[in-house]
């Protein structure tokens, strides 16, 4: 379906909005689960914002900034995973891979500005050293704009401008083509949860994953909160025997193991 | 010429605590959380020193060296740092345990925020949002809302109040507590295999016209092929050092080609 101008300027200042929280990774509407519920409503198609983040969410679960890394923009894989879907009329979870590319666009601006604003130290340090507080602000707020305006910028180009250009290549796809895209979009959860192991597991906490994934299979549970309780309680258990087996060793830490 | 410094009140702390959302902001490669860290300590310290610019010049720009933690964390190292400024503790000690503290910080709230209670919060409200329920996204809102502002000023409160004290307590939690996360966070990962990763051949494969190819797998254990998949992946990230980009092209190129081969 068309998006109308409107639309078009109304999911440019969400994108802007969540850009700016993107920065501050404070509350959180960088993720693909709020922009896409937000661009949704825009698009008056909510139940496809619903669909397309949640499918964006977990895919891009483990793709995280930890150590400073910048990886595919969160942002921009919710907002186009719901764009391409509501104007191409494609499933969510086909429209996820083909949403990859605006992700790495973004992605690039993030890495830019990662770069550019070590610019910015100079000013900021001239600023400190006169205990200037609110030129060293002034500095932070700049950049903020700055970065927002970046996603503003591509988002306004991707939704609006070339959407024609993006529908009627997607509408030009053969159906074993689509349905391939759909079989990726169940895949790439995968590469998140893929990502968040390569992170935590460690061999004495393998078993697990294990007890985990057959509480998931064999139980109808409905959402995964029951598996973290039983995860709390194993990880408590744990706790208090290490301490306890600290207190009969009689020492120090350097006693135990 | 002696320094005067100010008390500072437990209002002062929840104030910077609550600023400090924009301790990520002007992140760059040289010297990552510098300017933002050295930013939300600003205006407290202004209140310990008052009109002695040169002191408050000189310890933002102690502050202006290269930091990177995690951002719910760095309350903590604000708090310990403004107890310490307070005392009128040497400044290079502070710097000292500046630079000994954010990395197990940033170990700590990674294992945390991060590793844990993002992917429990996603795997709860993605659920509700497939069952095309709105309180999906609006309990993550919620959620997150409450985890931007009050960790941070509990956590803030916490390094104030502790001192010099905070680097053994560190110490002597940090392991555990990242351990008692790890069993969390893999845990919740297993269970999100089945639910969130779907991988498994057409109903209508059959072997030699008789056995349902699919049947075969979950005749040994249902959802094996997820399981089998998260682990592959994993072991091209850990042990291929596999780059993520290039994973995703492959993942698509690779379905492209089953998609067309008919077999899922």
């Amino acid at each position: 379906m068309q998006i109308t101008f409107i639309q078009g300027i109304l999911l440019t200042v969400l994108a802007m909005i969540c850009a700016v929280d993107a920065a501050t990774e404070a509350f959180f509407w960088f993720r693909p689960i709020v922009v896409a519920f937000f661009a949704g409503i825009i698009l008056g198609d909510v139940q496809l914002g619903l669909a397309a983040g949640a499918v964006a969410e977990l895919s891009y679960l483990g793709l995280l900034t930890v150590g400073g890394t910048v990886p595919p923009d969160p942002l921009m894989a919710g907002m186009m995973t719901t764009v391409i879907a509501y104007a191409s009329n494609i499933s969510a979870e086909t429209a996820l891979g083909l949403a990859l590319p605006f992700a790495l666009l973004a992605q690039w601006w993030g890495i830019f500005t990662n770069t550019a604003y070590a610019g910015f130290m100079k000013p900021l340090e001239e600023k400190a050293k006169k205990a200037d507080i609110r030129g060293f602000w002034n500095i932070i707020v700049v950049s903020l704009v700055i970065k927002s305006i970046g996603y503003g910028v591509i988002t306004f180009l991707s939704v609006y401008a070339m959407q024609n250009l993006i529908s009627g290549f997607v509408s030009s796809f053969p159906i074993w083509l689509i349905h391939g895209f759909e079989i990726a979009g169940g895949v790439l959860p995968a590469v998140g949860l893929g990502l968040l192991l390569r992170i935590m597991l460690k061999s004495e906490n393998t078993p697990y994953l294990f007890l985990g994934f057959l509480m998931a299979t064999f139980l109808s549970l409905g959402n995964v909160l029951p598996i973290a309780i039983a995860a709390i309680a194993i990880a408590l258990i744990g706790y208090h025997n290490d301490k306890k087996r600290m207190v009969v060793v009689g020492g120090s830490e350097n006693d135990g193991i | 010429m002696t320094v005067s410094r100010n008390k500072l009140t437990k209002k002062d702390i929840t104030q910077m605590s609550i600023l400090s959302v924009f301790e990520q902001v002007p992140f760059n490669f040289e010297r990552m959380q510098a300017g933002g860290f050295t930013y939300c300590i600003a205006p407290t310290l202004k209140k310990i020193y008052g009109d002695q610019t040169d002191e408050i010049a000189d310890a933002m720009m102690s502050n202006m060296d290269f930091i990177n933690t995690e951002p719910h964390m760095a309350t903590f190292l604000m708090g310990l740092i403004m107890s310490l400024e307070e005392a009128g503790e040497d400044r290079q000690m502070i710097k000292n345990i500046r630079a000994g503290l954010f990395g197990p910080l940033a170990g700590l709230g990674d294992a945390v925020f991060w590793f844990t209670l993002l992917p429990i919060s996603a795997a709860i409200c993605c659920s509700m949002s497939q069952q095309g329920s709105i309180l999906g996204p609006i309990l993550y809102i919620v959620f997150w809302g409450a985890m931007a502002i009050f960790p941070r000023i509990w956590l803030g409160q916490l390094g104030y109040r502790l001192g010099v004290g905070a680097v053994d307590t560190i110490r002597e939690n940090a392991a555990a507590i990242t351990k008692g996360a790890g069993i969390l966070g893999v845990m919740v990962v297993g269970g999100l295999i089945p639910t969130y990763v779907h991988f498994g051949f057409a109903d209508t494969l059959y072997l030699f016209d008789v056995v349902s190819v699919q049947g075969i797998f979950d005749a040994i254990i249902p959802n094996l092929l997820p399981l089998g998949l998260v682990f592959f992946i994993y072991f091209l990230f850990k042990k291929k050092n596999m780059n993520v980009i290039q994973l995703i092209l492959v993942i698509i190129l690779i379905s492209i080609g089953i998609s067309f081969l008919g077999i899922m």
